[in-house]
C-alpha cells in the first residue's frame, strides 16, 4: 500500500499566481499513457539490420580464435564485426584516469582478452532480431580461461591475475584526501571508535527500457545519425569522436522518449561505436536493443565500495571531531566513467555534519566484473551511507541517542551557506527541521509503546534514520583532482526559445529527459516570463545534437536540470521577452519598454491596452513581413542562451574548492518489524522528507522522491549483483534480482520543505537522486531492532532476510568495532 | 572450482593406468556419452548429454592429454561447449602403489563452467559436479576390475 502526505510548511504565496510551484499536469503524459511515445526501439528504417552481441561466458580469458564464417554463411546474416576489426578501425577510448588507469585499453569489442562475463566479443547483424540471436550461436570463439579476481580486497595481492597488463596491475587510481588537523582532532577526542570494515554493495537501478540505438550512416557526408537512449550525449560524443577518428559533428545524437536512465545509460559509447562501425561496413541502418540479461551482465553497475580501518574522533557529549578511513572502490573490468567516482563523493565529504578533520585514502581497483558507472546517487550515496553508518555505530557504542547525536552535529540553518572542510559550499537547508518532520510522519513519539506492542506479537521493532545530500550541478573541474591533466571545468546547458511565424513559442532543450518532465517544467518557466499559458508553450520532446541547444555538457544526469536546464530556459526566454518589447516598441512607433507589458499572449501599451500586438503578429512581422523595420532593430525572436554556473577551478594540490552548486537534502525514517525466527522483516512505517529548494512542479518532485525511495528499499533489502569466485554473475535477470513492485512498497509518507538556493537563478536545486537516504534508514532500523537482541552492528548496505537472521544468531557477523580512549 | 580426491583400486598399477589411458575404456566411465571419436593417442572428442534439468545439457567435449609419465602421472585438458554452457577442465591424476596392495590414485580437477548454466552458481553446480565425479569413479572402479580380471 502506498499513501502519501505532503506537508509543505512554506507555501509560497506567489505560487498561486504563477505557473511555477503548481502541479501542472505533465505535458508528456498524454502521449505516454496513450502508447504514443517514441522510444528507441520504436524507430524503424527501411532495410535495417538487427545487431546481437556474442558475449563472453568467461570472467577472464584469452581469446585464442574467432571464426565468424558459419554465422556469415547464415542466409539472414548481413555481416559481423570482431574485436580485431575494431582495433584496426578505432583507437582505444580516451581514459579519464591518470596513470596507471590511464594505460587501460578499452575498445568497443573485446580485443585479445575478455575481462568480465557478458563482455561483447563479436557483433552479428541479421535481417531479424531472432536471426541475429540464432546466428550468434554460430560464431566460434575459442577461449583460454584465466583465473578471475572478483573481490576488490584481494585485487592487489601477490600472485593474483592482472586484468589490464598495460596498467601493470589491478590498481586503477589512488588518491589521498586530507583536510583539517587529524592529529589534533584525535588528541582532543574523548573516545575513538574504530570500525574494521564496512561494505556498500554492488547494484544498479533498472530502467524499464534497456539500452539501445538505431544507427544510420550517411556515406556521402561521412556522418552518423545515432538515435539512442544514451542520457549524456555530450560525454558519449567526446568519447566516440576521437576513438573513431572523426569530428564531433559527424556524430548526430537524437532521441525522443527514454524509459528511465538513472546514470546507467551514460556509458553505452562502446556499444554505440560497434553499431556505427557496422552501419558503415554493411551500408545499412543497424538497430541494437539490449536484452534484460545483457543489461544486468554488462551495463553500468553501481560502485561497490569498502571502508577499512575507519576511526572516528568523538567527544563524550557526542560532538564529532573527525574521521579517517581507507575507501576501496571496485570499478569492475573497465574505466568507462571512472575513476570519477574517486572524487564525486568529495562533493559531500562531511555529509550533513560539522566534522572538521577528515582523511580519506581512496583506492580504486579493477576486478573481473561488469564495469561500473554512475547510478542514481553516484559515489555520494556510498559515502553518505558511510557517514550515516559511522553516526549510528558511534551512537550505539557510546550509548547516545541517534536523533540527538545527529542534531548535535548537523550543519545548522544559521550556518548556511556552509563551507565544508574541503571548500564545497552547502547553499541552504534546515536539516534539524527536516528530521523532526520525518520523525513526526512515522509517529516517533510513540516508538517505545509500539516496540512493546510489537514484542507481544514476537516481533522486534526498530527505527532508523538515513540522509543524503543530493549535490547537483557539477563543477567538472573536479575531474582535475583525479587527473590534473584533464581540461574540463565548469558546466553548461543550453536552451533556445523562439517565436515562430504563427506565434508559436517553441523551446528546445539540450537535455535528454528520461521521465523527469522537462517539457512541463520548462513550459512553466517560460509561461511565467511571457505571461502566457503553459498550453501556449511547445517544448520539443527529446534531444537532437543538431539542434542549436547542444553544448559540451548537455544531457540529463547528476541532478541538475532544475538549475542548468531551467536557468538556460529562463535566460533564453528573458532574451526573447526583451526582443518582443523592442519589436513592439518599434511597431507602436517608438514606445519605450517601460510603457509596455506582456499579457494574454501578446504585448500591449499599459496606458492604452487596446494597442495590443499578439505574439502571432510579432512572429509574423519578424519572420515574414519585415519590410520597413528599422535596420538596427537587432531582433530575431530566436534566442539562444547558455547557462554557465559560477565556478572556479579548485586547488588541485589541496583538493580544495567548490565542486557542486546546490545541495538538495533528503531525510528518510523507517520503522521495521523483524521476525526473529526467520530474519524476515517488514517496513511498517516510512517517511521521506525532501528539500530541493523552490519546486517548479511539486508533484514531479514527489514522483522523484517516491522513485528514489523505491530504489533505496530495493537496494536495502534485495537488489544485489552477486558474483561467484569464477566471476559468474548469479543475479543476471529479474528472476534472481528482485526489484520492488508496487505491492512491495511500504506505506509511504512524504514531506517537503523549501530552502531556496541563493546561488541559482530560480532558487531551485537539482534533485532526484536521494535514494541513499532510504538505504541507510533500513540499515539503521535493523541495527536498532537488534540492539537488545545480540546488538550486532550493521556492516553492509544490503540486508536481505538471511543476513538479518545471521546477525541475530551470531552477532559477531556484524561490524567489528572497538572503542578506545 | 577445484575438486580433488583419492581412490584406492584393488588392482595393479598397470591395469589402472591402462584404463585411464584407453579412450574407449574412459568413454565408458563418463556420464551420458552418446558418441566418442578418437583422433589420435592424445586427442579425443565425445558428445555427451549431462543430466541437468529438463532434457539434459548436450555438450561436445574435446579432450587432450597434455602430460604423460607412465605409469604414474597424466594430465588432461578438457573443453566442452554446448548451448547455455561452456566447460573448461584441467585434470590430472597420479598413481602410486597403495599401502598393502592395490593402486592409489590421487586426482584433482579445476573445473570452470561458464555461460547461463554457470550463472546458476557454485551452490547449484557443485553438488552436480560432485555427483558426476562419484559416478565416474564408480564406473572407473568397474572398468579397472574388468581390466584386472581380463
Amino acid at each position: 500500500m502506498t499513501s502519501s502526505t505532503t506537508i509543505t510548511p512554506e507555501q509560497v504565496a506567489e505560487a498561486q499566481e504563477t505557473w511555477k510551484g503548481q502541479n501542472v499536469p505533465r505535458k508528456e503524459d498524454r502521449r505516454l499513457v496513450q502508447g504514443q511515445g517514441v522510444f528507441v526501439d520504436d524507430v524503424k528504417r527501411h532495410g535495417m539490420g538487427y545487431l546481437h552481441f556474442v558475449r563472453s561466458p568467461y570472467a577472464h580469458a584469452h581469446i585464442t580464435s574467432i571464426d565468424v564464417s558459419a554465422a556469415e554463411a547464415h542466409p539472414s546474416v548481413y555481416g559481423t564485426l570482431t574485436g580485431e576489426e575494431v582495433a584496426a578501425l578505432t583507437d582505444p577510448f580516451f581514459q579519464l584516469a591518470s596513470v596507471p588507469g590511464a594505460n587501460v585499453k578499452d575498445y568497443a569489442l573485446a580485443v585479445g582478452k575478455v575481462r568480465y562475463v557478458g563482455e561483447p566479443v563479436v557483433a552479428v547483424v541479421a535481417e531479424t532480431r531472432e536471426a541475429a540471436r540464432d546466428a550468434s550461436e554460430l560464431v566460434e570463439v575459442e577461449f583460454e580461461p584465466l583465473d578471475a579476481i572478483t573481490d576488490a580486497r584481494h585485487a592487489q595481492d601477490d600472485g593474483v591475475p592482472t586484468i589490464h597488463e598495460d596498467a601493470g596491475g589491478n590498481l586503477m587510481w589512488h588518491g589521498t584526501y586530507e583536510w583539517g588537523d587529524l592529529d589534533a582532532a584525535f588528541a582532543e577526542a574523548d573516545k575513538i571508535v574504530k570500525i574494521d570494515e564496512l561494505h556498500f554493495h554492488r547494484f544498479n537501478s533498472t530502467p524499464l527500457e534497456c539500452d539501445g540505438a538505431l544507427v544510420e550512416y550517411n556515406r556521402g557526408m561521412g556522418q552518423w545519425t545515432i538515435t539512442t537512449n544514451n542520457q549524456f550525449p555530450g560525454f558519449a560524443i567526446i568519447m566516440m569522436g576521437p576513438a573513431m577518428k572523426v569530428g564531433l559533428d559527424k556524430l548526430r545524437f537524437v532521441t525522443q522518449d527514454i524509459g528511465g536512465g538513472f546514470g546507467n545509460k551514460i556509458t553505452s559509447h562502446p556499444q554505440l561505436v560497434a553499431c556505427c562501425l557496422l552501419a558503415r561496413k554493411l551500408n545499412r541502418p543497424v538497430q541494437w536493443t539490449e536484452w534484460r540479461t545483457d543489461f544486468h551482465l554488462s551495463m553500468s553497475h553501481g560502485n561497490e565500495r569498502w571502508f577499512h580501518e575507519t576511526e572516528v574522533a568523538v567527544k563524550n557529549d557526542g560532538t564529532l571531531l573527525g574521521f579517517r578511513t581507507k575507501a576501496l572502490d571496485d570499478a569492475g573490468a573497465y574505466l568507462r566513467y571512472e575513476p570519477l567516482g574517486g572524487v564525486i563523493w568529495a562533493q559531500v565529504t562531511p555529509g550533513m555534519y560539522k566534522w572538521k578533520h577528515i582523511r580519506v585514502d581512496f583506492t580504486q581497483v579493477a576486478t573481473n566484473k561488469a564495469p561500473v558507472s554512475p547510478n542514481r546517487g553516484y559515489s555520494r550515496m556510498q559515502h553518505l551511507w558511510f557517514t550515516e553508518r559511522m553516526i549510528d555505530i558511534v551512537a550505539h557504542e557510546l550509548d547516545l541517542d541517534p536523533v540527538e547525536i545527529r542534531k548535535r552535529n548537523y550543519v545548522r540553518v544559521e550556518d548556511m551557506p556552509y563551507t565544508t572542510p574541503n571548500g564545497c559550499v552547502y547553499d541552504s537547508g534546515d536539516y534539524a527541521r527536516m528530521l523532526d518532520l520525518a520523525l513526526g510522519l512515522i509517529d516517533y513519539q510513540n516508538v517505545a509503546k509500539r516496540r512493546s506492542e510489537a514484542a507481544t506479537r514476537g516481533k522486534l521493532l526498530g527505527v532508523g534514520i538515513g540522509s543524503t545530500l543530493d549535490s547537483g550541478t557539477n563543477n567538472f573541474a573536479q575531474s582535475q583532482l583525479i587527473n590534473p591533466e584533464l581540461q574540463f571545468s565548469g558546466n553548461n546547458e543550453v536552451a533556445t526559445v523562439k517565436l515562430d511565424i504563427f506565434g508559436e513559442i517553441v523551446v528546445t532543450l539540450g537535455t535528454t529527459p528520461q521521465g523527469q518532465g522537462h517539457e512541463t517544467t520548462a513550459a512553466q518557466v517560460v509561461a511565467d516570463i511571457l505571461k502566457c499559458s503553459v498550453d501556449d508553450v511547445f517544448v520539443r520532446a527529446g534531444h537532437d545534437s543538431y539542434w542549436n541547444s547542444h553544448a559540451g555538457f548537455s544531457g540529463t544526469y547528476a541532478s541538475q536540470f532544475a538549475v542548468t536546464g531551467l536557468s538556460a530556459v529562463k535566460g533564453a526566454t528573458e532574451m526573447l521577452r526583451d526582443e518582443i518589447f523592442k519589436l513592439a516598441g518599434a511597431v507602436f512607433g517608438g514606445v519605450p519598454a517601460e510603457a509596455l507589458e506582456l499579457a494574454d499572449g501578446g504585448i500591449r501599451i499599459k496606458e492604452s491596452p487596446e494597442a495590443f500586438l499578439p505574439f502571432m503578429a510579432c512572429g509574423a512581422i519578424i519572420n515574414a513581413n519585415n519590410a520597413g523595420l528599422p535596420e538596427d532593430l537587432g531582433v530575431t525572436l530566436n534566442c539562444r542562451y547558455v547557462y554557465r554556473p559560477p565556478f572556479e577551478v579548485p586547488d588541485v594540490e589541496k583538493k580544495y574548492g567548490n565542486l557542486t552548486l546546490t545541495y538538495a537534502t533528503q531525510i528518510h525514517a523507517a520503522v521495521i518489524e523483524i521476525d526473529p525466527e526467520t530474519g524476515y522483516y517488514e517496513i511498517v512505517d516510512y517517511a521521506a522528507v525532501d528539500d530541493c529548494g523552490k519546486r517548479i512542479n511539486p508533484q514531479i518532485v514527489e514522483g522523484q522522491v517516491m522513485g528514489a525511495t523505491a530504489q533505496a528499499l530495493g537496494a536495502a533489502t534485495h537488489e544485489q549483483f552477486v558474483y561467484d569466485e569464477d566471476g559468474n554473475l548469479l543475479t543476471p535477470n529479474f528472476y534472481d534480482y528482485h526489484v520492488p513492485h508496487a505491492l512491495d512498497m511500504p506505506p509511504l509518507n512524504t514531506g517537503a520543505i523549501e530552502s531556496p538556493s541563493p546561488f541559482t537563478p530560480l532558487g531551485t536545486k537539482g534533485m532526484g537522486e536521494g535514494g541513499g537516504a532510504g538505504i541507510h534508514a533500513v540499515c539503521s532500523a535493523v541495527q536498532d531492532a537488534l540492539r537488545n537482541h545480540g546488538g550486532a552492528l550493521v556492516y553492509d548496505s544490503c540486508n536481505p532476510y538471511h543476513r538479518v537472521w545471521e546477525m541475530l544468531n551470531d552477532p559477531s557477523q556484524g561490524a567489528r568495532v572497538e572503542v578506545t580512549g | 572450482m577445484n575438486v580433488s580426491g583419492e581412490r584406492t583400486f584393488d588392482a595393479p598399477r598397470d591395469a589402472v593406468w591402462k584404463v585411464l589411458n584407453d579412450p574407449a575404456s574412459m568413454a565408458k566411465t563418463m556420464p551420458g556419452v552418446e558418441s566418442f571419436d578418437v583422433h589420435d593417442d592424445r586427442r579425443w572428442t565425445a558428445n555427451v548429454k549431462i543430466p541437468l534439468g529438463l532434457g539434459g545439457l548436450k555438450m561436445k567435449v574435446d579432450m587432450e592429454k597434455v602430460e604423460e609419465r607412465a605409469p604414474e602421472h597424466a594430465a588432461l585438458s578438457i573443453k566442452g561447449k554446448g548451448v547455455g554452457a561452456m566447460m573448461s577442465m584441467q585434470t590430472s591424476f597420479d598413481l602410486s602403489d597403495a599401502d598393502g596392495a592395490g593402486t592409489l590414485m590421487k586426482w584433482a580437477a579445476d573445473v570452470k563452467i561458464a555461460g547461463p548454466v554457470g550463472s546458476m552458481g557454485q551452490r547449484v553446480i557443485q553438488p552436480i559436479v560432485n555427483q558426476q565425479v562419484s559416478h565416474v569413479l564408480a564406473a572407473l572402479e568397474r572398468e579397472v576390475q574388468n581390466a584386472a580380471a581380463g
